[in-house]
């Protein structure tokens, strides 16, 4: 069962990843035309995404914390006996990182209500790219997590 | 008087309450994978490490929305900055990384 939670958590993740790198180069690089596949990718509405956005935080959030009791059981002790210490730290940083995510979540959809307050346009960028570096931290740390042994096994 | 107007109040008093309650071990429930059992507060190990994290969470969400709520009236005649809800928050992350940066320095 938690191999298939540990999948979905992950293509959660991937369509989170997507989702909210769009929006953070929608808030903080904003496009006027769509002439090219740049500028299309930054030119999508930001504010469409952010219901999607929080759901997807959250449910991912909450398939983590399930899972997580494996890995505390199974895989940080073998992290600990292979001393891959910087592996083991990573994880750390995510789980707190995910957490403080979690607390900024009703201001990220204060400032992405519609129509849009062009007073928030720096805090709705700031606010969108720290969410964007956290998802993305933890899926590149749950990534190498996944692969831990293929990639470090001793 | 709209409660959204304390959202920046409660991402900056949830990111400080987690960092001390990380520090202090002020988690609201303890788990106990090994045996899969669950109870209130801080409490330490029965078989194998216990799980503080989901307690930590807890602490967190009641203190930073006990927080706003007694700062909602202020909010009638004072507009709390938005950017100390992503400040904050920030600053705490970088926090993190120095509380947490002797798992790097081995």
């Amino acid at each position: 069962m938690f191999t298939t939670l540990l999948i979905i958590h992950g293509l959660l993740a991937v369509a989170l990843l997507g989702s909210i790198t769009h929006q953070t180069a929608a808030a903080c690089w904003p496009a006027t035309s769509k002439s090219s596949f740049i500028s299309s990718f930054r030119g999508v509405a930001g504010a469409r995404y952010t219901v999607a956005n929080i759901i997807l935080y959250i449910v991912t959030g909450v398939l983590g914390a399930v899972i997580y009791t494996v890995y505390r059981i199974a895989v940080r002790p073998y992290l600990e006996t292979a001393q891959l210490w910087t592996v083991n730290g990573s994880f750390e940083v995510k789980e707190q990182f995910v957490a403080i995510g979690l607390g900024m979540l009703p201001l990220y959809w204060m400032v992405w209500r519609t129509p849009l307050d062009a007073k928030l346009a720096s805090a709705r960028a700031a606010i969108t790219a720290i969410l964007c570096f956290i998802v993305w931290y933890s899926f590149l740390v749950g990534h190498v997590l996944n692969n831990v042994r293929g990639l470090f096994g001793r | 008087m709209s409660i959204t107007r304390v959202f920046p109040i409660f991402a900056a008093a949830f990111a400080i309450v987690y960092v001390v309650s990380v520090e202090v071990n002020w988690a609201l429930v303890t788990y106990h994978p090994r045996i899969n059992e669950w109870e209130w507060l801080t409490r330490p190990a029965k078989s194998g490490l216990p799980m503080y994290w989901y307690g930590w969470l807890g602490t967190s969400f009641l203190a930073a929305s006990a927080i706003s709520l007694l700062a909602l009236p202020l909010t009638r005649r004072w507009s709390p900055p938005v950017w100390i809800g992503w400040a904050v928050p920030l600053a705490v992350m970088l926090v993190f990384v120095y509380l947490l940066r002797s798992f790097f320095l081995r």
